[in-house]
Formats: structure tokens, C-alpha cells, sequence
């Protein structure tokens, strides 16, 4: 072991080359311009054995796995998002560009590999030739070498190698041919730097001028023409001239074909409603009855607990209503995000979704926002959750926070229950329809709501970065379904293990905040005598919710704030248990005022009715007015009364600034526009 | 509508209409926005002596998807106004 006792004699402080110690594996990291063959590559490399983290302290995302043990080389593999050049002009390309030269975990890479889509070798050599001039030990790796052959060329790798001076290899992820090779020569270079003892010093390109890019602009363009060979050796030289020619000068002809349809002002936007249709109904309907499912797994498994655990005992109820139902409501979320990111990596991958952004963008840059806001605003109608994730497709850091930022206003599935109920209130009974139409008007007037308050915020807040759009059309491709399978995977594992934990911590604080302190409540035999025991326990559910902590917090602290809004502390403590979720709210209603209705169908009746009856303090008037009930809906429209919402977005953003924000700001901003709207509907004689 | 101008005449990239091509004559001169990215343009190939051609535009007429380097790329119009072009003007 040569590489060992050469180790042992040299007085290197870093431990920085063992080759025999798995303490420190070598470090090679992908590079690529976006759309280059740089994820399917990663996956290639690393099997479905690799985890995604953030950079500390931001939002932009690494995946780092190990090179897969069939190819004898073990070493750390690292994959970045794709960049343009070594110039960074945006935040999150700044971290991006740190990251490569000098990562705050791995340090500087001992090797990096670049991806280059052949078809369009001039601009992705660009790239090439900044890594390898920063200094980095570089391996190209060539994709899409299939397309250039079809369009009858081939790179001479023999001779660009040579002009490069970095070792190039010809590689189809999709076949998995050339991954061995990639890797060998990755090796191989590691293991001659490592005898060597090469140190690689690498420097980063300084504001590189105009100049500067043109320059390195002529050198890819000589370069592409010395490397690329006519595959076909029988066509004459003004054949392989027009070739070349078209091949600089005409994008894919079978997506320029599909874009006369897809960008088309008509038929393209008849297609981008179409789709938008299909993933909102499918976020919407289709993940319901696994949520359901889910929901019902999570209540079957809680009730039978509660059967094998002592009766009537705090930690019975600990376990089962807060423990099982906390990660129920972290499970819960699960088919939604699923669906969201299978359908999301499915527009992505085929290369449409670049093209809806760009068929929106200019009515949304007039709110602040992007192209790409679109979707992560549709899905908001479903659940703010996924809603709140799907917006990492969206480059511009400013116009993600401030499209994360409106979301929570969007009228999430969760309000419709807490709508139906209150709309069933204020409508006859015999004119549902007038229901219908309240209902249709809540959710149009979210999205007007959300994008007024989108442009406010975009007009005050300065400007730290410009928005940008310059997004690369890249052709249509089929996608693989595989890897969109693996990577929806990841980023469902990412959301149960960082957001999962404080939805569960703050599920069990509104647990204990309603349990306690009088878990041991019994009630008098008088009280309940002609009741079922399912009606008993039902009673005292309510006799111990209304005598809990949030009760107590409900009368002392709600109490005074809501009267103004017409509301009492039986409101004010079904909205504390509904920042679990909106559409606990009903149900928290019906424990409050006691309904013993064992039948889910009529408990809407009955709490309807009890509603009704209900009276303010005084006894007298009616608690549930007109005004009352109006508020209570304004109220829902904009007060963020969801903290699993609060715990993504914590996630999302890095900070807990905007989630802070968006509870202070919308929760004011609700009870302020209810209290309003309660004292005008009362003046002028609606209640 | 852009108004038609002369074929000659010295033009940005938002001024031409869906199928026309241009060469680029520079990037970013004149560019009144401090702010502007006319480097990152030129990183994504947009230098002067190319020839680019206007795909298609949103049925809101920005942004706009030009061919450059055989690559398709979307951008706003106030981007496409730093591409100066000279057009030698023949549509496809």
C-alpha cells in the first residue's frame, strides 16, 4: 500500500487524502447547466440511497449520496441545483456558487464532474471551461449523445479531452451506459491528483466582464466546430455545412412543432386550463378518499389503543388524542403532497412546466409574483401544505417568500366545512342554493384577496433582487417515471421528518391545552341518567373542554377581545382548538355546546339548532346573529388559523419570519375587518 | 402592436414579431436599467454576431420565446429590449 506509507511520511495537516480510511471519503460534486442530464445522472451514481438537505441557514436545497457499490470507487457524491456560469446573480446562485468552492460541510470537492447536453455545445462548454479554469479537477461528462446523433453529428471526446485538458466521457443515464467509465476515469484522476499529492487550488472568476463572456464565447464556438463530426461520412461538405448550420441555428424540431400548439394564444391556454384543471382536481378529489383512509386508519388504531391502555387516565388520553391524533394530523397531509410532486415532477420533466410559467407570467409580475407562482397558488385551494412546498419551483427567492406569503389566503379545503356550517346558518333552509353562490363568492374573493395583498406587499417591500425571467424552453421529453417516483419520495420524507415534529409538538400543547386540568371529570348521576354511555362521554368531553385551560384562556383573554366581534369564549375556544386545523372548528363547536348527537349526519342538524338557541352572556340575546356569523366567516377568510400552515412554512423559508408574519398580520387584519363588518351590519340594522 | 419599422433600422429583440430573425448587434449599450442583467443574458448566449429568431410570444405578448444556439429561452420584454439586433430581416 503505497498511497498509505506516502501518507504516514508527509506532514499533511488536512486529513484531506486517505484513500484507505473511510473516515473521509472523497468528495466529487455534479455540476450542470439546468436541463444538462445532471439529476438523472445523480441518480444514476447513487441509487435511491441519497438524502436531500438545505444549505445552513437557506432554502436552497443538496442532495448528497454515495456512489453505488457496484462501481468499486467509494466517494461522497454531491448534487447542487443547476447553474448558468461561476457568476452568481441571484441569493440562492450565490449560495449555490459558495457551496461548490468551498461547501460548509465537505469543504472544497476533490473532484467534480460536469454535465454537457451535446445538442447544444457552445453555450454548455461555457460552463465547462469556467470550472476547469477555476482550477477544479474536472471530468466532463457528455449527455444526450443519442439527440446530436440523430441530428447526425458526434463529439470527437478525444480531441475535445485534449483541447479541455480534463478527461471527457460519453454517457446515457437512461441506458446506464458509460456510468462505469465515468466513474473509473473520475478514479483514476483522484487517485494520480492523490500520488501526485497535487494540491487543487481553485479560484473564483472575479465580476467577469463583457468582455470576459465573449471571449469565452469564442473560444466554445471553435472549439464545437473542431469537435463535432458529421456521423455520416457519405453526406458532401455543403450537406454537413447545412447541418452544422441548422444545428446552431434551429432548436428541436419536434418541440418546435409541439410549441406552434402549446404556446399557441388560444389552443396553448385552452391546454394550460386544462391541465391546471386536472391537478387541482386532483389534489382535490383524488387524495380525499386516501386521507379519509388515512384519517380513519389513524381513528381505528387511537380507539383500539385507548382499549388496551388503562380507562380514564391522562396518559390513555395523551397517547391516543394526542400522540396518534398529532401524527395522524402530520400523515394526513401525506397523499396531497404526493400527488402534487408526482404530477409537478411530471410537468417538469416533460418540459412543460417552464411553459406554463411562461403563459402566465405577465398577468402575475403585475401582483409581484412569477409565472411559476401559479401552481403552488392553485394548489393553496386544496391545502396550503403542498401549496407552500410546490413553491420551491420558483427560482426568484423574493417572488417565492412573497407567493408563500399569500398562500395561507387561499381558500383551503379545510375552510369548507367550517363555511358550510356557518353558510347553512345564515341561508333558509329552503334555498341551499343561495349557500352555492356564498360559497363560489368566498373562493373567488380569496384569490382577488390574495393577489391585492400580494401587490401591497410587493410595493412596500424594496426590492433586493430584480425579478428575472430568462427561463430555458428545454425540448420535450418523455419523462421517467422512476426517478419522479423516488424524488416525490424524498421530498414527502423531507416534510414528515422537519415539519412532522412541531406539527406533533404543537398538536399536543392544544391537546393539554384542552385536557387539563380536569382530565378526571365525572359527571353526577342526575345529569346523565337516560343517556347511552356514548352520550355520557360525550357530555363530559364538553363538561372537560369547557372547564379546561383553553376555556379558562377562552373566558379570560378571548372573551374581552371577541365581544366587539359579537362572539363569546365558546367561539373563542373552538378557534383555539381549530389552529390544529380549520375544520376542527365544527367539531370543537359540537363539543362546546354539548351535542350528544352520536350520528356524524345529524350533528350538523343539531348543532344548527343549538346555535339557534344559543344566547350571550345576558341570557337574552341571541349569540348567533347575522352579524355575528358574517364576521365569524370573515374572520376564517383571512386569519391564519392553521399552525401545521406555520411549521411548512417555518420549514420553507428557513426562518420563522414570514409564518410569524402571516399569524400577526392576518390574524389582525381578520379581526379588524370582522369587527368592522359586525358594527356596520348591526348599525344599519342587520342581526 | 409594435409599430413596423424599417427593416434597416436598429432594433431590439422586442420589437420583432413571432417567426422573425435577427443577429444580435449588442448587448445591454445604452441599457438605461442599472439593474439590468445583460451579463447573465450574454451567459445564456445571447452574444453580439448570433442569430436569434422569435419562436413564440404568450397570449399576453411578454414574455417571449426566442432561439439562440439552438436552445429555446424565455424573456420578458423589458429583458429582450437590452438585445439590440441588426436585422439583415428575412422571415422563415
Amino acid at each position: 500500500m503505497g498511497f498509505t506509507a506516502k501518507n504516514e511520511n508527509c506532514h499533511e495537516p488536512k486529513p484531506f487524502k486517505t484513500l484507505t480510511t473511510d473516515k473521509k471519503l472523497p468528495v466529487i460534486v455534479l455540476i450542470g447547466m439546468p436541463n444538462s442530464g445532471k439529476t438523472t445522472l445523480f441518480n444514476s451514481l447513487t441509487g435511491s440511497n441519497y438524502k436531500t438537505s438545505n444549505y445552513p441557514g437557506a432554502t436552497v436545497e443538496y442532495s448528497t449520496g454515495k456512489f453505488k457499490s457496484g462501481f468499486g470507487f467509494d466517494a461522497i457524491v454531491l448534487d447542487s441545483p443547476g447553474i448558468i456560469s461561476l457568476n452568481p446573480s441571484s441569493p440562492d446562485e450565490i449560495i449555490t456558487i459558495n457551496g461548490l468552492f468551498n461547501h460548509p460541510k465537505f469543504g472544497q470537492p476533490d473532484e467534480v464532474i460536469v454535465t454537457c447536453d451535446t445538442t447544444q455545445l457552445s453555450r454548455q462548454l461555457f460552463l465547462i471551461k469556467q470550472v476547469i479554469d477555476a482550477g477544479f479537477s474536472t471530468v466532463v461528462a457528455l449527455t444526450m449523445n443519442d439527440l446530436l446523433l440523430k441530428k447526425e453529428f458526434e463529439v470527437d471526446i478525444t480531441l475535445l479531452s485534449e483541447i479541455l485538458g480534463a478527461p471527457v466521457v460519453k454517457i446515457n443515464s437512461a441506458k446506464a451506459s458509460g456510468i462505469s467509465e465515468l466513474v473509473k476515469k473520475v478514479s483514476e484522476q483522484y487517485k494520480e491528483n492523490f500520488i501526485l499529492d497535487k494540491r487543487i487550488n481553485v479560484v473564483q472568476p472575479v465580476n467577469p466582464k463583457e468582455e470576459d463572456v465573449a471571449l469565452l464565447y469564442d473560444f466554445t464556438e471553435e472549439t464545437e466546430r473542431k469537435v463535432l463530426k458529421p456521423a455520416n461520412t457519405k453526406l458532401d461538405i455543403n450537406e454537413i455545412n447545412k447541418k452544422f448550420f441548422d444545428l446552431h441555428r434551429k432548436p428541436d424540431a419536434i418541440s418546435a412543432k409541439l410549441d406552434k400548439f402549446f404556446l399557441h394564444p388560444f389552443w396553448g391556454m385552452l391546454i394550460f386550463i386544462i391541465s391546471m384543471g386536472i391537478i387541482f382536481t386532483s389534489i382535490f378529489w383524488i387524495a380525499q378518499p386516501l386521507m379519509d383512509l388515512i384519517d380513519s386508519g389513524f381513528s381505528s388504531l387511537s380507539h383500539s389503543v385507548s382499549h388496551l391502555l388503562p380507562q380514564d387516565t391522562w396518559y390513555n388520553n395523551l397517547i391516543t388524542n394526542g400522540l396518534i391524533n398529532g401524527f395522524g394530523s402530520v400523515m394526513v397531509f401525506v397523499p396531497q403532497i404526493v400527488i402534487l410532486f408526482i404530477l409537478l415532477g411530471l410537468l417538469e420533466d416533460t418540459g412543460y412546466l417552464a411553459r406554463a410559467a411562461m403563459l402566465v407570467d405577465k398577468p402575475l409580475t403585475k401582483f409581484g409574483l412569477n409565472g411559476r407562482s401559479f401552481i403552488p397558488m392553485l394548489s393553496g385551494y386544496a391545502c396550503a401544505i403542498p401549496a407552500i412546498m410546490a413553491a420551491r419551483t420558483i427560482s426568484n427567492r423574493r417572488e417565492r417568500y412573497l407567493t408563500i406569503m399569500i398562500i395561507p389566503l387561499m381558500s383551503c379545503s379545510a375552510r369548507l366545512p367550517v363555511y358550510g356550517l356557518l353558510l347553512a346558518f345564515l341561508v333558509p333552509p329552503d334555498k341551499p342554493w343561495i349557500a352555492g353562490i356564498g360559497m363560489g363568492a368566498l373562493y373567488l374573493f380569496s384569490l382577488i384577496s390574495g393577489s391585492v395583498v400580494a401587490g401591497i406587499i410587493s410595493k412596500f417591500k424594496e426590492t433586493e433582487e430584480k425579478s428575472t425571467f430568462m427561463l430555458e424552453l428545454p425540448p420535450y421529453r418523455v419523462p421517467v417515471f422512476r426517478y419522479i417516483l423516488r424524488n416525490t419520495y424524498n421530498k414527502s420524507l423531507v416534510y414528515v421528518k422537519q415539519a412532522g415534529p412541531i406539527i406533533i409538538i404543537i398538536s399536543l400543547v392544544l391537546w393539554a391545552l384542552t385536557f387539563f386540568p380536569n382530565y378526571d371529570l365525572k359527571l353526577p348521576r342526575e345529569k346523565t341518567s337516560g343517556l347511552t354511555e356514548e352520550g355520557i362521554s360525550k357530555l363530559e368531553e364538553s363538561a372537560r373542554l369547557n372547564n379546561s385551560f383553553a376555556a379558562i384562556i377562552g373566558k379570560n383573554v378571548f372573551e374581552p377581545v371577541l365581544k366587539p366581534l359579537g362572539w363569546d369564549w365558546r367561539i373563542g375556544v373552538s378557534l383555539i382548538s381549530a389552529f390544529a386545523a380549520r375544520e376542527v372548528f365544527v367539531s370543537s363547536m359540537a363539543i362546546t355546546f354539548a351535542i350528544t348527537e352520536e350520528d356524524e349526519a345529524n350533528i350538523q342538524g343539531s348543532l344548527l339548532s343549538a346555535m339557534r338557541e344559543a344566547k350571550k352572556s345576558d341570557g337574552i340575546t341571541p349569540l348567533f346573529s347575522i352579524a355575528s356569523t358574517v364576521s365569524l366567516i370573515l374572520y376564517f377568510m383571512f386569519a391564519m388559523q392553521c399552525l401545521s400552515t406555520a411549521a411548512v412554512c417555518r420549514k420553507e423559508t428557513g426562518s420563522w419570519k414570514i409564518p410569524l408574519l402571516q399569524i400577526g398580520l392576518y390574524t389582525l387584519f381578520a379581526y379588524i375587518l370582522s369587527l368592522t363588518a359586525y358594527n356596520v351590519l348591526n348599525f344599519i340594522g342587520i342581526n | 402592436m409594435p409599430e413596423i419599422t424599417e427593416i434597416n433600422n436598429i432594433k431590439t429583440l422586442a420589437d420583432l414579431n413571432t417567426g422573425d430573425k435577427g443577429i444580435i448587434s449588442s448587448v445591454g449599450d445604452d441599457c438605461l436599467d442599472v439593474h439590468c442583467h445583460c451579463l447573465r443574458l450574454m451567459e445564456l448566449g445571447f452574444t453580439p454576431g448570433q442569430e436569434v429568431s422569435v419562436v413564440a410570444k404568450s397570449p399576453f405578448k411578454d414574455p417571449v420565446a426566442v432561439s439562440v444556439r439552438g436552445t429555446i429561452i424565455a424573456l420578458r420584454k423589458g429583458e429582450a429590449e437590452c438585445i439590440k439586433i441588426s436585422s439583415n430581416g428575412f422571415h422563415s
